[in-house]
């Protein structure tokens, strides 16, 4: 992992002490809301409906032991107990005081970490593949060219005032587990037909009120090139994006209305009139962060694990190693999901009792690492399969070893109505009475894969735009209502939800959910998934089911 | 007319301002003066050529490029941000500096704050006309709030690569 | 009827201002405005005390069984905690007045956000 050396530490030392002159002047009346609104969110604090929230930042989802000690301690000392793992892989606190906020930055700044740029107009947490160093896959660790883009993104003078936030995703692997195609830069390392290591670039792919796949603008770039790239891009949006009304601010608009091609050859004709020298990094600083991510003691093991196998003979035990358990590049290890998505909690809400185990877990046994998915779930990547069973067992103790990795009980839903000031309707009810149906793993199992994505408004936290079945809260007279989607996904093929039929009022959501999975284990072929199945019968079928009693 | 502050490189510091910002409607009174983009198309030859030094006023959705062929005559670019938030101008600031090799006065207007000092002066903005009653030392405390950079802009301080390697 | 509502500015917390011209934490404290001159010139006094509460606005309310409860579903929520986890909310104080949020019927958008919303 990335160590923060002095410079990335007096950053963040600045960056708290500003902070703090900041929040002085606002409660002292220096500031006005408006002036101080913009200067706090780029610290990554919201005013909700309860509490200040704070969204503190985990780069590429990645954290170490030390660090998931210190949110532990910050969710007890700060907050109630507890915080909310997002789908762009950061940490949400919901019971935050303004006056607290500057205390809590010292201390996330003593294990090098922050809220900067969680929120804002300007270039937020760059996600990456959560396998990354793990994974077979890849042509090469994603994290270094994340890594590389925080920084360079960090306190960008000339991009902390863009029309809109912005949003970058990077993968090293065909299996894109970034969902590249749906931020404002997906980015797609592969080699080329030299073996020469470079991007495609996606830009302009965004959920929300008008959701979009990026198109590729430009299909080989030399990775050495990607920051003087990535600033010509930026600086298009800034000038040329659309400031005069929000829901046409993000850079997808722009590229609609440019056209990939029209966009791309502004962006070409832009990066040929810069100084590409000034911006890329030279190769020794590549090289440095590369060797921060470089795989540390792995041993060499048998593909096999006899304890592993042997374990399986407990059923339980049996059914966590068919999905929560995925293969790891080195023989005799393995990746282990660990499940936020008990049926009946809140779906990637974890507590401070269970981020201190994972912290011990992470320490013990996975090389010191622990990742966040943005599907709201958590990763020990570098685990023994030896090794799995006690783990298993050890999450156990903390309702941490749920097997529904994938399976219709592993939601993603976002905060809404209950916590956040743009929702419509609430989506963790929505969620757990889901949930709840499903709980029964046998039947989860039986159901298989299939994404269920709530959002609680049309900004999309939730992605409903690209879950198998997608739930958007919509506000009729008030009323909370449920429109539902069909056939999304954010994988290698992604694909945006059809919409169902009209909306359904709370009560009827889950029961709804419950007639789809009827429909489909009716309809369904060998082999095939939920989203297969959709993909061959269409709406039709499902529709029909839903809506047949009429309302 | 707001008080003006100079970034010397160093600091900040208050400076006098012989510029008479000129909107459309009005005449063109003696002496030096900014005016608008559109305005400059019009008679910035003739102004020139009576002998002022003259400022263009470039709104935030108006391109620098249209004016790139005149810099070396222009004495001041004064860059509009109509709220603090409407971020364009870092752009153009940035644009006229390391791409035209600006070396006149590149001055901030409009909603301007001292927050958003250290942005506007590693963009290359040199004056600024706050509308907060803020003091050239408040500048000067903004801007000095960071000992590093990750990246280099317009103000030529090394990033944090290249004092790694020193 | 309505009645003025904000965000405490230090620590966020949702409040209403109260029958003594303070803020108060419980809804049931809320000060109810018959007259919109005087609600109106609530949330204009409230909108200068910057230090104190953050984006006042005013709410519609409607009568419900046991009592008041504010008209619109998100209002409902600020007033008495995230349904998720009763335990962190103001629910918990029980009572008549938590009964009037609780079984309130109908739902509609609160005309004083909305304004809230269309003027940021």
């Amino acid at each position: 992992m990335y160590q923060y050396d002095a410079i990335d530490k007096e950053m963040l030392a600045d960056r708290v002490a500003e902070f703090r002159e900041q929040c002085q002047r606002r409660l002292f009346g220096e500031l006005t809301e408006d002036q101080f609104k913009r200067l706090r969110l780029m610290n990554g604090l919201y005013l909700q409906l309860h509490a200040y929230m704070l969204r503190i930042a985990i780069p590429y989802g990645a954290l170490n032991s030390q660090q998931l000690r210190k949110l532990a301690f910050i969710v007890d000392t700060y907050d109630k107990g507890y915080g909310h793992f997002t789908t762009r892989t950061n940490l949400q606190l919901h019971w935050i005081k303004l006056k607290d906020a500057p205390d809590i930055l010292d201390h996330l700044a003593e294990v090098g970490m922050h809220a900067i740029q969680t929120s804002g107009n300007d270039i937020r947490n760059i996600t990456a593949d959560p396998h990354a160093g793990a994974t077979a896959d890849e042509v090469d660790d994603p994290r270094i060219w994340a890594e590389a883009i925080r920084q360079w993104s960090t306190f960008h003078p000339e991009f902390s005032f863009l029309p809109r936030k912005f949003k970058i995703a990077v993968t090293a692997s065909p299996a894109d587990r970034a969902a590249t195609k749906v931020y404002d830069i997906g980015l797609r390392l592969h080699r080329n037909d030299a073996g020469e290591l470079g991007f495609e670039v996606l830009v302009g792919g965004g959920l929300g009120r008008t959701p979009y796949l990026g198109p590729a603008i430009r299909q080989h770039l030399p990775a050495r090139h990607l920051l003087s790239y990535l600033q010509a891009i930026l600086r298009v949006y800034n000038r040329h994006g659309r400031r005069d009304n929000i829901w046409k601010a993000r850079i997808k608009v722009l590229v609609a209305s440019l056209g990939a091609e029209g966009f791309a050859r502004e962006v070409e004709a832009e990066w040929e009139s810069s100084n590409k020298a000034q911006v890329d990094l030279p190769d020794l600083e590549l090289a440095r962060i590369r060797a921060a991510f470089t795989p540390r003691n792995f041993e060499t093991l048998p593909a096999t694990s006899a304890a592993f196998e042997a374990a399986k003979a407990n059923p339980a035990f049996a059914r966590f190693a068919r999905h929560n358990v995925k293969p790891h590049k080195i023989p005799g290890y393995g990746i282990i999901d660990v499940s936020l998505k008990k049926p009946g909690e809140t779906p990637g809400d974890c507590s401070g009792e269970q981020m201190v185990l994972l912290a011990d877990l992470a320490e013990r046994y996975s090389q010191d690492e622990i990742r966040v998915h943005y599907e709201q779930n958590l990763i020990l990547p570098h685990v023994k399969l030896d090794d799995v069973p006690a783990i298993w067992k050890a999450l156990g103790a903390l309702d941490l070893d749920t097997p529904n990795r994938g399976l219709v009980t592993d939601i993603i839903a976002c905060p809404g109505l209950d916590y956040c000031t743009l929702a419509n309707a609430r989506a963790i009810p929505i969620a757990q009475q889901i949930a709840l149906k499903f709980a029964d793993p046998a039947l989860a199992e039986k159901v298989g894969e299939l994404g269920i994505k709530i959002s609680g408004c049309i900004n999309a936290c939730g992605h409903h735009h690209v879950g198998a079945i997608g739930i958007l809260g919509v506000d009729k007279k008030g009323e909370e209502f449920y429109q539902v989607t069909l056939g999304g996904s954010a994988e290698a093929e992604a694909s945006l939800g059809q919409v169902l039929g009209p909306a359904l009022p709370a009560n009827k959501v889950a029961d709804a959910v419950d007639t789809l999975v009827e429909v489909y284990l009716r309809e369904r072929n060998d082999g095939e998934r939920f989203l297969d199945t959709f993909r061959r019968t269409g709406l039709a079928p499902f529709k029909e089911a839903v809506y047949a009693s009429a309302h | 007319m707001p008080a003006l502050i100079r970034w010397t490189g160093q600091r900040a510091e208050a400076a006098e301002d012989p510029f008479t910002s000129v909107v459309d409607e009005e005449p063109i009174p003696r002496g030096d003066v900014i005016v608008s983009l559109q305005r400059f198309h019009n008679e910035g030859q003739r102004l020139l050529a009576e002998g002022r030094r003259v400022g263009v006023r470039i709104e935030a959705n108006e391109a620098v490029e249209d004016i790139a062929a005149d810099l070396p005559r222009i004495s001041v670019v004064a860059l509009v941000f109509p709220k603090f938030l409407t971020g364009q101008a870092y752009s153009s600031a940035r644009i006229l500096r390391e791409r035209y090799g600006y070396e006149g006065e590149v001055r901030a207007v409009g909603d301007v704050l001292r927050e958003q000092a250290r942005f506007m002066v590693r963009c290359g903005i040199d004056t600024f006309t706050p509308i907060d009653g803020s003091t050239p030392d408040a500048w000067s405390h903004v801007v000095g709030r960071f000992r590093h950079v990750y990246q280099r802009a317009a103000d030529g301080q090394a990033p944090a690569f290249v004092e790694r390697q020193a | 009827m309505k009645a003025l509502t904000g965000n405490l500015l230090g620590d966020g917390e949702a409040v209403f201002l109260g029958h003594d011209g303070q803020w108060a934490a419980k809804f049931a404290d809320a000060e109810l405005f018959e007259d919109d001159d005087a609600a109106l010139a609530a949330e204009a006094h409230a909108k200068t005390q910057i230090t104190v509460v953050v984006d006042p606005y005013l709410i519609d309310v409607i009568p419900s069984e046991h009592g008041f409860a504010p008209l619109s579903y998100r209002e409902r929520v600020r007033a008495l905690g995230p349904t998720n986890k009763p335990e962190h909310g103001k629910k918990t104080e029980g009572g008549e007045a938590i009964d009037a949020l609780l079984h309130a019927h109908g739902a509609a958008r609160s005309k004083g956000r909305v304004e809230l919303i269309r003027r940021k």
